[in-house]
């Protein structure tokens, strides 16, 4: 049957037209799709065979059985603002857009819950309890635009994460369409800690492998009653990295502690939300504390005094509201903002033991003199979750590949100090490969196995997280070969 | 669709063409250079909010834009679509952690898809009229506004309205004439024998005014507030006579040459000038951005544009910046500011007419959710894209607070775009220009209006 003002004869394209209603709800010309090639991680690139618009599980439901029983790949995508390539179509997959459900469908203050659906953009939450004295407490800083969804399906992480914990703390329940099609619930009426396996777990950081998430029940919390935040201005970075081990060994947990290198500031500073850091500073700390207001100034007292004795060059509070708005705007498009002062960057997402980081900076510059690329680095400092951002112009022969190994180099520094390849922003097509440098070939086939569970055909977003078994050192070559020939 | 005939590429490539760009004046690499595809820009697009789909995204945009440059895509109807779609509202801009210019990429680009596929057909001669017949030339406008008053004083608007006239109009337009404000007499008709306006006080400074083309027709009062409350804080105005429209139609679009002519002719026009005040947010965005045209074609002209740019100000800036004296008499009305694009996002000017307002005692502010969200007047947006500007105008009256007496903001396209929303969506908000409140608020200290006269 030949749907209305679909102009393709496509029998796939038309029957799924059928299933979203309509012309206004797909996209299958190749102009519209490149808009749909990448995500936030813009080094790998491929075409999807349509996009796809539904308004409700149902219409997931659909689609995914359509799909299914025609054998068409198809994956999840939200914002697009994933940093890993997991919402990438590199099988020409037909992407199921989920932005248009995005409704805030309840909340309930007083078992304080709600449920939205997975195209709810994270901040609106916060924006919508807010007057209430309420919050969502996961603020990746992409928190503008990123959904909710996307959380879900990268266990997203933030500033604030090091106090309140990551995306799979707050989620109390799923709806979740299975790669058949069939739709099922986790999480019983939000209720914590359900009896059996944690298949919320599970499925939260799954990156889009397990099932699709039609609708999220998360965790709200209470506004801390107080709130205060500093800058700390260091003229040395071991003394920056050896003041963040310091606060946490005092017994302070603050809400955030995050720290920019010399390079990042630079960024930060020439982009669009800069407030004045100084430019020969080789590091700047962004403390905030929060709680009961009694107790908040002492915590101060004492982060001043610790920084102090790591020779800190400037200190200071956030005078009002306002100033620091700014601070935290000035971190947030940190990334974004290195579009001022290098055409590409590629991020990265490390996670090393607190105490190791001065070495672990340091083997970073290291090994961007041995790469010639600038790395900048902008990170939860708190938690040992390392941002190297490795600068690089795309449009020079090369620079691409250099800089995919540095970013590569800099989580073989992170793994080799005892850490780990991703903090919170997956894995993705980014680093399979690097998956090797933490996991034996044993541990990954245990970890496909379930994928095998619940994805049996590998149909949903396949090629992502895990490297191809037995193929691992032509992954990186085939991505550098797909990029010459792009 | 729009209906448009493909044009087989230029006989003679440019050695200015860039890939797929096959004319000179291409959209500038160093722009998309700066985006690397964050997303940070989608919540702030209107039709990113209305469709969810990215093409229709500033960084989607800007990746169609960067993909022709590559040769991956062709310069076409389907290209075109989100090109055009898109509002210009320049809320990108404000969102984009690395200032990416994506509304100057936009004109670039469909200056490009201008030159490949000219308009034609129905979409082609409104076009052609309303861009080249009519807004360069402010004789013809003025005989417009003849028409339109005559159309209002004659009783003929009546005829229409009662008859089944109206009827025979598309939707949209019967909601532009049934907001037309009332049509006066020019400020440049009135003011023609007069070279220079004197202030009412000593003079500190002398400016140049720019009249604009729909302003100086259908809103001549508010040209005539502005030309009032600078002469009261010891401007001299002067308005030059050769000024002509600022050309931001045209380059919205895709008309740069136009662009191009009118830029060099009020470039010409405020030579002798040191400051040219504009009420228009759109034209104030134009005439501070004409380098931008010059960039690629003319060069010559550029240094000389980017020279007369520096000139430009809003008239509330300009007012805040230098000084004005507060009104003594009080204006007791609710009133909510909504930020026009070209003014917010455009020019970065958001507190200066909010501060203007606060200043008029009597006056209550009230708070507008999202106030610098785009109302979807974008030029001839409203025109052109009916139903994309109908949908993005519900969403802005949604944020309107109810309880408000009169709503107001810097530029004429917002007002009539504002207006159809008060009158479509049973509101009874008065749509004001900030000087004229301002105005308002001096003349009754002078006991020359009354409260119930607002």
């Amino acid at each position: 049957m030949a749907f209305k003002g679909i102009k393709t004869k496509d029998r796939h394209i038309q029957n799924l037209a059928g299933i979203v209603d309509g012309s206004r709800s797909i996209l299958y010309h190749k102009e519209d799709l490149i808009a749909y090639d990448c995500d936030g991680f813009t080094i790998h690139k491929h075409l999807p065979k349509a996009v796809v618009f539904p308004k409700n599980t149902e219409e997931v439901a659909e689609i995914v059985k359509y799909c299914a029983k025609h054998h068409l790949p198809f994956l999840a995508r939200g914002a697009g603002t994933g940093l890993s390539g997991g919402a990438v179509p590199l099988n020409s997959e037909v992407v199921i857009s989920l932005v248009r459900m995005k409704n805030l469908i309840s909340i309930d203050l007083e078992n304080r819950r709600a449920v939205v659906e997975p195209g709810f953009v994270n901040l609106k939450l916060t924006n919508s309890i807010s007057d209430k004295g309420y919050y969502y407490a996961p603020d990746p800083s992409s928190q503008y635009c990123c959904t909710i969804g996307g959380n879900v399906a990268e266990n997203a992480g933030g500033a604030h994460c090091l106090k309140y914990g990551v995306t799979t703390n707050h989620i109390l329940g799923l709806e979740v369409v299975l790669p058949d099609g069939e739709v099922i619930e986790l999480g019983h009426n939000g209720i914590p800690d359900a009896p059996g396996y944690d298949l919320l777990g599970l499925l939260t950081g799954s990156e889009g492998t397990l099932g699709i998430v039609t609708k999220i029940t998360v965790r709200i919390l209470k506004n801390p009653e107080a709130k205060k935040t500093v800058l700390a201005y260091f003229d040395r970075v071991a003394d920056g990295s050896q003041a963040v081990s310091d606060i946490i060994s005092a017994g302070i947990v603050p809400a955030a502690l995050e720290m920019m290198d010399k390079t990042a500031i630079e960024g930060v500073e020439a982009a669009a939300f800069p407030v004045g850091h100084p430019k020969d500073i080789a590091a700047v700390l962004l403390i905030e504390v929060d709680g009961i207001a009694a107790g908040i100034d002492e915590q101060i007292a004492q982060i001043l005094e610790v920084c102090k004795n790591r020779h800190v060059r400037e200190v200071r509070e956030a005078a009002n509201e306002e100033e620091r708005a700014r601070w935290w705007a000035n971190r947030k498009t940190g990334f974004g903002a290195m579009g001022a002062i290098s055409p590409d960057y590629l991020v990265q997402d490390g996670v090393i033991p607190r105490s190791r980081l001065p070495e672990v900076l340091d083997r970073i510059e290291e090994i961007s003199a041995e790469s010639g690329l600038r790395i900048a680095n902008i990170f939860h400092a708190g938690d040992g979750n390392l941002h190297p951002l490795v600068l690089f112009d795309a449009r020079i022969p090369g620079q691409t590949e250099k800089a995919i190994d540095a970013g590569s180099a800099c989580l073989q520094a992170c793994a080799d100090a005892g850490g780990t390849i991703t903090g919170e922003h997956g894995v993705g097509i980014e680093k399979r490969e690097e998956m090797r440098f933490v996991f034996k070939e044993e541990e990954i086939t245990a970890q496909t196995n379930i994928r095998q569970v619940f994805n049996p055909d590998n149909l949903l977003n396949a090629g992502k997280l895990f490297p191809t078994p037995g193929r691992c050192g032509e992954v990186k070559k085939e991505m550098k070969e797909a990029l010459l020939t792009q | 669709m729009r209906q448009v005939e493909e044009k087989p590429s230029p006989a003679c490539t440019s050695a200015k063409s860039l890939s797929n760009y096959l004319w000179s004046d291409h959209p500038d690499e160093n722009k998309w250079a700066d985006c690397t595809h964050c997303g940070m820009c989608l919540e702030s697009c209107p039709t990113y909010e209305q469709t969810g789909q990215e093409q229709h995204s500033p960084r989607g945009r800007v990746h169609l834009i960067k993909s022709v440059a590559e040769g991956k895509l062709e310069v076409n109807t389907q290209f075109m679509d989100p090109v055009y779609a898109c509002l210009d509202c320049r809320a990108c801009t404000t969102a984009c952690p690395a200032n990416v210019d994506v509304g100057g990429l936009i004109e670039e680009a469909r200056g490009q898809i201008r030159q490949a596929m000219p308009l034609t057909g129905w979409k082609g001669s409104v076009s052609k009229l309303f861009l080249k017949g009519l807004f360069p030339h402010p004789n013809r406008l003025n005989s417009l506004g003849n028409v339109l008053k005559f159309y209002q004083k004659s009783g003929m608007q009546k005829v229409v309205r009662k008859s089944k006239l109206i009827n025979i109009m598309p939707d949209h337009l019967v909601e532009m004439e049934s907001i037309m404000p009332k049509v006066d007499t020019s400020v440049r008709k009135k003011y023609k024998n007069e070279n220079v306006i004197k202030s009412t006080q000593p003079t500190k400074n002398e400016v140049a005014l720019l009249t604009g083309c729909v302003m100086d027709v259908m809103f001549s009062d508010i040209n005539e507030s502005t030309i009032n409350v600078l002469t009261r804080n010891g401007s001299d105005v002067s308005i030059p006579k050769n000024q002509t429209c600022c050309g931001a139609l045209h380059v919205h679009a895709g008309d740069r040459d136009t662009g191009r002519k009118l830029a060099k002719q009020n470039i010409e026009a405020f030579e002798s000038s040191e400051k040219v005040i504009v009420n228009a947010a759109g034209c104030g965005c134009m005439l501070q951005e004409y380098g931008e045209l010059f960039r690629e074609v003319e060069p010559e002209w550029h240094d000389r544009a980017v020279a007369f740019s520096k000139k430009v100000e809003d008239v509330s800036k300009y007012l805040h910046d230098t000084g004005y004296k507060k009104p003594k008499a009080a204006l007791n009305k609710r009133i909510t500011y909504h930020d026009a694009c070209h003014l917010a996002h455009g020019q970065g000017v958001r507190r200066e007419p909010r501060n203007i307002l606060l200043d008029i005692p009597g006056v209550d502010m009230v708070h507008m959710p999202n106030a610098d969200r785009c109302c979807g007047s974008a030029g001839i947006y409203n025109i052109t894209n009916p139903e994309m500007a109908g949908d993005v105008l519900e969403s802005k009256m949604k944020n309107v607070p109810d309880d408000v007496d009169m709503i107001s903001m810097g530029n004429p396209g917002c007002m009539l775009q504002m207006a159809i929303g008060v009158q479509k969506y049973g509101r009874n908000q008065k749509i004001v220009h900030t000087v004229q409140l301002l105005d308002w608020a001096y003349q009754k200290e002078d006991g020359e209006v009354a409260d119930n006269g607002i």
